[in-house]
Order: C-alpha cells, then sequence, then structure tokens
C-alpha cells in the first residue's frame, strides 16, 4: 500500500465486494488485474453475475492478466488497447447507470486518477468507489507554466515535453487534474537544479 | 475619506513600477507579528471594526484600491482562466459574495460606492471606477460576467469560496490575481486538509484540525479574522506558481546593501465569513506590500521588531516562505533598526 506524508495524495483502498451494491463496475488495468481477479474471487456467485469488467492492456511494468481475467464467469468483460480508451468507455457507463452501482478501480495512481475524474463527474459518493493502487509509483505531472499533462514520471526532476522547462515535481496532488504539480526547478538561477532523486523509492 | 492614488504599477506589470506607500498606509498596516518571536498558532479573532486603520471596515480599501483593480483586470486579460476559476455548483455562493461585499463596502465607505435595492432590482455605484449597473440579483444574465468575477474585479484582495461538504470545507471557487506560490487551478476542489498539505509544521502541531473544527461552526453574521505573512522581492502582487520563472529569479538579487529597497513585507490580512444561502465560507486574502525601507522610515518600531522575528525565525518557515536565500541579507540590513530595546509602538 502507498504510504507517504503527501497530504494531499489519495488514500487507497483494498478491492472488496461492496454489498449494498446492485451493480458493480470494475475496472483496472495492467497489474491491476490481479486485485480484480481476486475481488471476483471474494464475491457471491449472484454478485459475480452482476459485474462487469474493463480492462486494458496498457502496463508500464509490464503485467498483464487478461487471460487469467477471460476464465471469470462475469456479466461481461470489455477488454482496451490504452488506458485513455477504458476511461472514455468508463464515462460513458456512468453516464447511463442507475442507483445501486458500485464502482471499483485498480491499477496505477494515474489510472485510478484519471478514472476518478469520470466518476466525479457523474457525482458518485465516496462510499461508492473502492480504489487498489498497484504497480509502481510512477506519477501523472501537471505543468504550472504550458498545461502539459506527463505520464511516467519517475523522478524529482524531469523536462515538459511541452515548454521544455526542466521541472521539479511538488509533493502536492490535484485530484481534479489527477496529477502532481511541476514547476521550474531552477526558478531562481538557471542551471541551479535540486536533487534529481528517484521519487517515492 | 481614503483618498485613491493615482494608478500605480506593481513590479509585475512594469519594471519601473511606482507602487510605493504613503506614511498613512503604512501606520494603518495590520502588523502581523504580535511578538518579537513567530510561530505558527490559531491566531483567530473576532472580526469586529478596531481602531480607524485596516481592522476598521469589513474589507479594508486603501490608497491603492484603483490601481489594485486595474492590476487585476491586466492581469486576467494577460491569462485568461488562470486567476479566476468557479465550479458550477458554486453560484449561490458567489451571489452571497457579491451582496455581502457591495452592503459591507457601501457600508463601509457610502462616500465611494452606493447600493439601492428594490426587491431584487438592485443599482451599484462604484464612484472611484466609474461603474454604475442596474441588475436582477439571483439572475446571472443582467452581470456583464458571473456574480463573483463582477464583484472582485471592484474588490481589494483575493477571495476564494470554500464550500462545506463531509465535514470539511472544499475549495470550489477563487479570484486569485495576488497569490504567494500557489496554482488556483491546480488547487482547485481539494479539501481543507488537502490544500494545506504543503505547507510545513501545521498538520504535525495540530493548528489545521483545530483551525477546520473552528471554520466548520462560523456561523453567519459572526465572521473571524486572522494575519499572515511573507516576503516578496519588489512590490509584486502576482507570485503564483504559473508565473514562478518571472518572480523566482529576483530572489537572486537581494544584498545586505538593497534590501531595504528589494524586499516587501507581504502582510495578509484574512476575515473570514460564512455566507447565509450557501452556507459556504469566504476565505479573503487581503495583501499589503511594504518595503523595508519604507517600513523603516514610518514604523521603526515595526521593524525592530520584524528584525528580531526575521533573525530568529524557525528554518522551515523560511525555506516554505521562499527567502532562504536572503535571510541573511534581510537580517544586516533590519539590524541597523534594532538597539536591543523593546518595541514600544506608541513611539513610532
Amino acid at each position: 500500500m502507498l504510504i507517504t506524508g503527501i497530504k494531499s495524495r489519495p488514500v487507497y483502498d483494498r478491492l472488496q465486494p461492496m454489498t449494498g451494491g446492485l451493480r458493480h463496475l470494475i475496472a483496472g488495468q495492467g497489474s491491476g488485474g490481479a486485485a480484480m481477479l481476486r475481488l471476483i474471487a471474494d464475491m457471491s456467485p449472484s454478485q459475480r453475475q452482476h459485474s462487469t469488467l474493463l480492462y486494458s492492456t496498457e502496463s508500464f511494468s509490464g503485467h498483464d492478466h487478461l487471460q487469467a481475467l477471460r476464465e471469470l464467469k462475469v456479466a461481461g468483460l470489455e477488454v482496451f488497447p490504452s488506458n485513455q480508451a477504458l476511461i472514455e468507455a468508463l464515462a460513458r457507463k456512468l453516464n447511463e447507470a442507475h442507483m445501486g452501482t458500485r464502482l471499483y478501480l485498480s491499477g496505477s495512481e494515474s489510472f485510478i486518477g484519471t478514472a476518478m475524474q469520470a466518476a466525479n463527474a457523474v457525482d458518485l459518493n465516496r462510499d461508492e468507489v473502492l480504489r487498489e493502487h498497484s504497480g509502481t509509483l510512477v506519477r501523472r505531472v501537471w505543468c504550472a507554466h504550458c498545461d502539459t499533462y506527463t505520464e511516467n514520471v519517475t523522478h524529482r526532476v524531469f523536462t515538459c515535453p511541452g515548454c521544455q522547462l526542466d521541472l521539479v515535481v511538488r509533493d502536492h496532488y490535484s485530484r481534479r487534474l489527477a496529477a502532481f504539480q511541476g514547476i521550474k526547478a531552477d526558478g531562481e538561477v538557471p542551471g541551479e537544479l535540486p536533487a534529481a532523486e528517484e521519487l517515492d523509492t | 475619506m481614503t483618498v485613491f492614488k493615482p494608478i500605480e504599477t506593481y513590479a509585475d506589470q512594469a519594471p519601473d513600477h511606482t507602487y510605493q506607500n504613503s506614511r498613512e498606509a503604512i501606520l494603518r498596516l495590520p502588523f502581523p507579528y504580535p511578538e518579537d518571536h513567530y510561530m505558527y498558532s490559531m491566531n483567530v479573532e473576532p472580526h469586529v471594526p478596531f481602531g480607524t486603520g485596516a481592522l476598521r471596515g469589513q474589507f479594508d480599501i486603501d490608497e491603492h484600491y484603483v490601481s489594485e483593480c486595474h492590476h487585476r483586470a491586466q492581469t486576467l486579460a494577460a491569462q485568461p482562466g488562470v486567476h479566476y476559476a468557479a465550479l458550477p455548483h458554486m453560484m449561490e455562493a458567489q451571489w452571497d459574495l457579491l451582496e455581502l461585499l457591495m452592503e459591507s463596502y457601501s457600508r463601509d465607505y457610502p462616500e465611494h460606492f452606493t447600493l439601492e435595492k428594490s426587491g431584487t432590482q438592485w443599482h451599484w455605484i462604484n464612484r472611484p471606477l466609474q461603474i454604475d449597473d442596474t441588475f436582477t440579483f439571483g439572475d446571472a444574465s443582467t452581470l456583464p460576467m458571473e456574480p463573483m468575477e463582477y464583484i472582485t474585479r471592484q474588490a481589494q484582495g483575493e477571495f476564494i469560496l470554500l464550500e462545506e461538504r463531509d465535514d470539511t470545507l472544499v475549495m470550489g471557487a477563487g479570484m486569485a490575481t495576488q497569490r504567494a506560490d500557489y496554482s488556483l487551478r491546480f488547487n482547485l476542489g481539494m479539501s481543507f486538509m488537502e490544500f494545506h498539505g504543503p505547507v510545513p509544521k501545521l498538520h504535525e502541531m495540530g493548528i489545521l484540525q483545530r483551525a477546520l473544527k473552528f471554520l466548520l461552526r462560523l456561523r453567519p453574521g459572526h465572521p473571524v479574522r486572522r494575519t499572515n505573512w511573507s516576503i516578496t522581492v519588489n512590490p509584486r502582487l502576482e507570485t503564483s506558481a504559473e508565473t514562478l520563472p518571472d518572480w523566482a529569479p529576483e530572489r537572486t538579487l537581494v544584498t545586505a546593501e538593497n534590501a531595504g529597497d528589494l524586499v516587501n513585507l507581504r502582510i495578509e490580512l484574512q476575515p473570514l465569513h460564512r455566507l447565509p444561502r450557501s452556507n459556504a465560507v469566504l476565505f479573503p486574502v487581503r495583501t499589503y506590500l511594504v518595503s523595508l525601507k519604507q517600513l523603516a522610515e514610518f514604523a521603526p518600531q515595526w521593524a525592530k521588531r520584524m528584525h528580531r522575528v526575521i533573525r530568529d525565525l524557525d528554518q522551515e518557515l523560511v525555506d516554505y516562505k521562499g527567502f532562504t536565500r536572503y535571510r541573511d541579507a534581510m537580517v544586516t540590513w533590519l539590524s541597523q533598526y534594532d538597539d536591543g530595546t523593546p518595541v514600544d509602538e506608541s513611539q513610532q
């Protein structure tokens, strides 16, 4: 589990069946497939019959649980080549969802964060969503200067592909933007950069 | 009666900025150091009128009013969408804010502002900015822009609207053309604990938990106030995270010789209000900039105290407030005003 001193970073859950739910939307990505498999195993046969799985095979760390997910007896499994495609499909499903729908998310922080943007757009309550973090600790970073988002940032200092500035990643997370904040690393003196340490290691 | 200066420029508008304080403007400042030593505390008190200075009105205006409104208009035009943002469900709170500011300004400064109400037909006159508008309260289509943007373009200070939800306060809207190193777009939607995340010590000292409990009990008609402060090189109002590449290099310019001219004490007066319809909490940040040189010239007792505060300030606060690079230069410059005797504010 991801525990840091970052006050604005979400505290993640462990996926478990939400008993009040009538329909279960279970979306995951890459290594998040393991949590999906465990969740389904913990469910009653009736809950499984009302579960729809969305899985993206995009993975930074190369984990793929598609084979095992295909063997599950659930209402449906939809597979996507990218996280973006999955989240677009999830947004459509949430738009048409009824009361009693429960959402489960598992995967990278970037995946969970951007999927939560879709959940927040339809005002899902806090007790209607569970999120389990898995995989690497890479960050999605928003550049405060040019508004560019960069996925899979692994080091404290990196070059923004949008404005080419060297950015330092602040330990500050915005759920609305689903990203950490990046600001010019050598803001005071050009070339005077902080240590480019590995993040969260 | 407040006499407004002709339009001045701030350091973020022009390299040869003209911003200056009069002696009167300095002596009316809400000086943020009650003691020779500073540390975070629950420094909240009822926001009742006090004296003839910055604490007299509900929302203070001073000689820089016209200049600051002009600065706001220019800053908004330069970076659309960066300094003003409101989530869609905050409209009721926006009207609350418009009502509070119009009623407060017209009551506290009747020579400058007039509000006439006939049912929902409101007539607003702002003489210093030469505005004379009639609109229907509650109908945004009768204003040229959203009510919060409309009224805060005519107000001094920043304004943040916090929505109460899930036993916390969530940032729902803001007019922030003079924010101290944060991003409004980034912080929008964050809860109280989240947007205070980067501030050192507060969490460990338990201050945030107490402050939040206190604010959740805030009632309409019973506002509270606190002060905060920071340090800014040159009289620069707009110091957001977005424009850090523009202002951070100035931190390298400060020396013990020029600190008096370059370094500004940035005082924030924050009068918090519970709003009656929306139940939102209004968090205003009224910012005052004063150079060390002008402070020492017109308020030498405050300069003496500031020398002690800055000299002994906890390093974590120095780093967070961003003057690590030139703290020593400031202390050296200020030390010429500290003769070691007790601070006596009645002597200045």
